[in-house]
């Protein structure tokens, strides 16, 4: 079966290998390694052509105070989080919701709902550039948070839905019998059952949509304009734009632009518990 | 008034007539076991009662309301499933006061309710933990106590103890009972495990392909079944049936016959329910079976081979092949009779004995599964 573990005694192939994942590891971090290494250089360094030597002088903390006092970075991430946080609240309450009824209360059209959600995961959401836009031009959201929040929340729905339902179908059938034996009403046991047990789907969910809103570049240029609801992908294109030569403030900004994902996962980590449905029911 | 009663209820899923016109009443503070084989509707009918599964038409009345219409949470029941349902991200005490929380009752009333219900089931030192923290019986203890908190009318429990290894079934058994006595509520449990039936039970419902078969006390229904499939599904080792002919039948009795089996007369047979040529089935319990010296004319007997022995202690079950007489749908599957002695045996496999009954021990079942054999009395308690 594959991979199959190379022998103990094969030492020329594990040294190859090791050799290889070796190889592929440095090759993968590379792009990291040059913005992190050149966001800690000085502008003349690099216009000298010190790429990837050794610093000759540490500039960090110049260069990211530079990103603050010198750019509207702390404006985009400013809007990258009203954008984002609403977003990814507004998708797991939505995709809790529609879970929990397409999991546990099957009516007439239920499945061809979920087909659709399911089906919707399939379309390239570039292809509604056009109407999307124009609709946000008519509702006269465009160039406003709103929009971002909008689009975002509408089209992470379908996958969340597909994510959410999927986990609350696996939970034990006889805990939702039980709740409503004892006269949970259908909210009262989306409260006290479904949500506390579903907590590590919602953290892994929260942290893929934080991540792809946060990320996303495209609809930031469809649908905003103005440097007031930029949010920070688009700020950062601005920032080459002004800074054309500056690269180690364009560098630092990445980096900062980067950080919330990572912070996001280490928030929601503790949420990620192995077996949290153990005891419910036997085996 | 009768504390649960069910009108005709019918129960049908896609291609699939779970229950049949199902009539049954319950009397207040009685204790009902419903057994039958797996898919016999028992449970289906349990949900019923519960209002978990809606029905196709008929009625279901609780302490004389309607209530078919209404949520499970209205009807004044309360449930412990098999698999316990516990909440898994509460403790003891949040899951047994659950569903009083719900209901927006004050907390020292929650509290209060709590307490009892753990001081009655001996768990006040597990309030605090979570149900991964207990053992299955404490696990089951604590679903029952939940129940218990909300004081309901009526106990469900759709077979409780089936998770649970055979030790603390025996002893959660007791307990169940001794709880009924404590609260004397109606009480309502579904088991295919007969032993339960026969040692819980007030009165015992056996189901059988969405049919009530045959409801009445646990002795009533072991010393007079009305058919064969209750002859059949109560008392272990089950009973022996032995698949025969009709030789004659009069006013003196029922005449049968099989091969290996020289013919017996069974009297007190109303005999204008069969008659001769008739396929019928004599069927005759371990126990009602034992060893005689030699055939005696008069009274029935047959020879076989002894296939097995085992020794439980106090009692002996042997499987004796007595062909070409076979005995059908015996614990063995083999054809071989089963015979239950009580008392320690030195009989070993391959020995050969006599095997003999007393007519009046032996059921006559007709052609279509009917009891024949007159009313037996039952053993006083």
């Amino acid at each position: 079966m594959y991979p199959r573990p190379i022998p103990e005694n094969a030492k020329v192939q594990r040294a190859l290998y090791l050799g290889g994942v070796t190889l592929v590891v440095i090759l993968w971090l590379l792009p990291l390694l040059a913005v992190m290494l050149t966001s800690i250089r000085s502008n003349e360094e690099l216009m000298a052509g010190n790429y990837w030597g050794w610093p000759q002088k540490f500039s960090l903390i110049e260069n990211y105070k530079a990103v603050f006092e010198q750019t509207a970075m702390l404006r985009f991430f400013l809007n990258s989080l009203l954008i984002t946080i609403p977003s990814v609240i507004g998708v797991l309450i939505l995709s809790t919701l529609t879970g929990f009824v397409l999991s546990r209360y099957p009516f007439r059209g239920s499945n061809l709902i979920f087909a659709l959600f399911v089906g919707g995961n399939f379309l390239p959401a570039q292809i509604m550039m056009i109407p999307v836009r124009d609709l946000m031009v008519r509702l006269g959201l465009y160039d406003t948070i709103y929009a971002l929040v909008i689009f975002h929340i509408a089209f992470q729905t379908g996958f969340a839905t597909l994510f959410m339902r999927n986990f609350i179908a696996a939970l034990p059938g006889e805990l939702f019998q039980a709740a409503r034996a004892e006269g949970a009403s259908p909210f009262q046991t989306l409260r006290h059952v479904v949500v506390p047990l579903v907590r590590p789907a919602l953290a892994a969910l929260a942290i893929l949509v934080f991540t792809f809103v946060w990320n996303d570049y495209f609809w930031a240029i469809v649908l905003t304009q103005s440097d007031a609801v930029k949010p920070v992908t688009a700020g950062l294109n601005n920032l080459r734009g002004e800074w054309t030569s500056a690269w180690n403030i364009v560098s630092a900004a990445t980096i900062f632009v980067a950080l919330p994902p990572v912070v996001m996962f280490f928030m929601m980590q503790k949420h990620f518990v192995a077996g949290l449905t153990m005891g419910a029911v036997k085996g | 008034m009768s504390s649960v009663e069910l009108r005709k209820v019918d129960k049908h899923y896609a291609g699939y007539h779970a229950l049949k016109a199902i009539d049954l009443e319950i009397e207040k503070g009685e204790f009902v076991v419903m057994v039958g084989p797996s898919g016999c509707g028992k449970s289906t009918l349990l949900k019923t009662i519960a209002g978990l599964e809606t029905i196709n038409s008929g009625q279901v009345m609780i302490n004389g309301r309607d209530v078919t219409e209404e949520e499970p949470g209205d009807r004044g029941i309360a449930m412990v499933f098999q698999s316990y349902a516990l909440y898994p991200h509460m403790t003891v005490a949040e899951n047994m006061g659950f569903g009083l929380r719900m209901a927006n009752r004050p907390k020292a009333e929650i509290d209060a309710a709590v307490k009892r219900a753990a001081q009655i089931l001996r768990l006040e030192e597990q309030l605090d933990k979570r149900p991964k923290q207990l053992s299955g019986g404490q696990r089951q203890r604590v679903a029952i106590g939940r129940a218990i908190t909300r004081s309901p009318e009526v106990f469900l429990f759709d077979e409780p103890l089936s998770n649970l290894d055979a030790a603390l079934r025996t002893q959660m058994r007791v307990e169940l009972s001794s709880l009924h006595g404590q609260l004397g509520s109606t009480m309502i449990y579904v088991t295919h495990d007969q032993v339960e039936a026969m040692t819980m039970a007030d009165r015992i419902v056996v189901l059988n392909k969405g049919r009530i078969e045959q409801v009445g006390s646990p002795l009533e229904l072991y010393a007079n079944p009305a058919n064969i499939f209750v002859a059949g599904f109560l008392g272990a080792p089950r009973m022996n049936f032995i698949e025969a002919k009709v030789v004659s039948a009069d006013a003196s009795g029922v005449s049968v016959a099989a091969a290996g089996l020289p013919a017996i007369t069974l009297g007190d047979i109303d005999a204008s329910g069969v008659s001769a040529g008739d396929a019928v089935t004599v069927g005759i319990r371990p126990e009602a079976l034992h060893l005689v010296e030699r055939t005696e004319s008069g009274t029935p007997a047959f020879s076989g081979q002894v296939r097995l022995v085992e020794q439980l202690g106090h009692e002996t079950v042997l499987y004796v092949d007595a062909s070409p007489l076979q005995a059908t749908n015996s614990d063995s599957g083999t054809g071989n009779f089963t015979l239950q002695l009580n008392k320690v045996s030195a009989i070993g496999v391959g020995a050969k004995l006599q095997v003999g009954f007393e007519t009046g021990d032996a059921y006559l079942f007709g052609p279509d599964g009917r009891t024949l054999t007159p009313r037996k009395p039952v053993a006083s308690t």
